[in-house]
């Protein structure tokens, strides 16, 4: 009995505490997506400057071996 | 002053669409005014519309309102749209053509640091067949490291109609009817194959999206933290969204199955001579009458909408419910540049009024302003397919316009005797006679033309 009235005080808590989250507006997973994107972008735009230099740097070793 | 307020432009108080004297007007608030002004003094609005991005828009004396609108500061006058429609009484084609008109716009705007507030397919028009964003407001500058945070929106009410359309051809149109906001991203998921969402673009702006939305449903702290350490996308992240959507859109294709209604006018039944009859008849009622504005109730893939237009007809709006038909005949019309406009109905279900206060989207009638009608072949898709009482079915097609050209089909034709084939016959008032007697009571009767050997009849009607 106590341990009911325990665990269903602590459902109403949480009840209580999380309706502020569940007006979250659903448009944010989309910036949550857009975010993800910019990151791999990001990500990919790193990555293509290295391998840019790297490709610079293997055709400089073949020139010079010419 | 006699104002009619549009009820369905509330969702931004910056601004207040209304009518008056048959033409449209958009009332401003301050905060609009600023909005269109930094617009405005950039150019943005006039080179919007001379690339016909944007409906023809000019500030008006405001003097004329004010007296009446003390809550607004400035006035402008949008050029009047033929017929207002809305994105679930398209055809696929039309709907992709209002996505890419969106997208082409947005990337226009971002090349000059201004965007789109939001990605409502409600904002664009058709004048016959060129899209046009009709939502002045809804431009505003760009703020560096901004997300589109119209891309929720233009997912729904874009992307995924397209998508059940193009993948498991399954018409989007009443389904968007029964929800305005359009396509959930979870519905169009549920319903997509692992095929489908292998495509890249399908794989972010479907799965992914929905999944986030589940995540952020489940674990919405989460989803703040996430944002919390990511405040923006650079201005070429949002191009890449925009042109990514443009590239996928432009691919998309309507499914390829061929509907029933689709070759009517190759497979209907009656014969050359007696199409070339009707053929002369239609022709003739627009040459004599010149409309303005013509319906075609029924109008199948366009045959008789063309020919009225090159007639003398200026300005055509076809309604049928074959989305297929439709889909032809808004291709071909795009193609010629015609001022035909092919909608979505189905006669026994029109648009009605929806949305909030019942007021936002307007039903058909009340959107009409024809001066001609012609209805071919509709009448017994109405009484004997569906039911519709003779008398309800010519009280409902004269109200259409004052002038038109209803065709009477027999009961002996080849298309009722099969219609009726499964079927009990319960039409015993379906006759000749009853239709002319209705008609004549409404309408005075001009001219009346047997057009085919099963006793097919074309009236022309005049309203009293």
């Amino acid at each position: 009995m106590n341990f009911n009235f325990f665990f269903y005080s602590l459902l109403l808590i949480f009840f209580f505490i999380t309706p502020s989250y569940s007006y979250l507006d659903p448009g944010s997973s989309s910036i949550l997506l857009q975010a993800i994107i910019g990151f791999i972008a990001a990500v990919g735009a790193t990555i293509s400057i290295y391998w840019k230099k790297f490709k610079n740097f293997i055709k400089k070793i073949f020139k010079k071996d010419k | 002053l006699n104002l009619i307020f549009e009820k369905g432009s509330y969702k931004d108080p910056a601004g207040q669409v209304f009518y008056y004297n048959d033409s449209v007007y958009r009332a401003l608030t301050k905060e609009g005014v600023k909005r269109f002004n930094e617009i405005k003094n950039k150019g943005i609005i006039d080179e919007s519309i001379s690339k016909k991005f944007l409906i023809d828009t000019k500030v008006i004396d405001s003097e004329y309102f004010s007296e009446h609108l003390n809550k607004y500061y400035l006035f402008l006058e949008h050029k009047k749209i033929n017929f207002v429609s809305y994105p679930y009484e398209w055809c696929f084609e039309q709907l992709k053509q209002a996505a890419l008109h969106h997208l082409n716009f947005q990337i226009f705007l971002l090349e000059r640091d201004c965007v789109l507030i939001d990605a409502s397919a409600y904002n664009i028009q058709f004048n016959n067949t060129k899209p046009i964003f009709i939502d002045v407001l809804s431009i505003e500058n760009y703020k560096y490291g901004s997300y589109w945070f119209g891309h929720k929106q233009f997912c729904e009410q874009f992307l995924n109609p397209l998508l059940i359309s193009s993948a498991k051809n399954i018409n989007f149109n009443n389904w968007f009817k029964g929800n305005l906001d359009g396509i959930s991203t979870s519905d169009t998921n549920s319903i997509l194959s692992f095929k489908d969402k292998i495509n890249p673009s399908v794989f972010t702006h479907v799965f992914l999206l929905d999944r986030l939305q589940k995540k952020t449903i489940e674990n919405p702290k989460e989803t703040i933290r996430k944002l919390n350490k990511k405040k923006n996308i650079s201005k070429e992240t949002y191009k890449y969204l925009l042109l990514n959507l443009k590239n996928f859109i432009t691919k998309l294709k309507i499914s390829n199955n061929k509907s029933l209604w689709q070759n009517y006018s190759i497979n209907n039944t009656y014969s050359f001579q007696e199409e070339s009859l009707k053929k002369k008849i239609i022709a003739n009622f627009s040459q004599k009458n010149k409309f303005n504005c013509l319906v075609d109730l029924g109008c199948n893939n366009g045959t008789y909408s063309f020919l009225s237009l090159e007639s003398g007809s200026k300005n055509v709006i076809g309604f049928d419910y074959d989305l297929n038909a439709l889909n032809d005949s808004f291709i071909k019309a795009k193609k010629n540049s015609s001022n035909f406009l092919p909608l979505y109905m189905d006669v026994s279900n029109p648009s009605a009024n929806l949305g909030w206060d019942e007021n936002e989207r307007k039903n058909i009638s009340s959107r009409a302003k024809f001066d001609g009608m012609i209805a071919l072949a509709l009448i017994h898709h109405l009484c004997i397919a569906k039911n519709i009482p003779l008398e309800n079915a010519i009280n409902w097609l004269v109200s259409f316009a004052p002038k038109g050209i209803i065709e009477f089909v027999p009961k002996n034709d080849e298309t009722i005797i099969k219609m009726l084939q499964l079927r009990e016959d319960i039409f015993s008032d379906y006759t000749a006679e009853n239709f002319e007697n209705i008609l004549k009571k409404k309408t005075k009767i001009i001219e009346k033309k047997i057009i085919s050997s099963s006793g097919r009849t074309l009236y022309e009607y005049q309203a009293i």
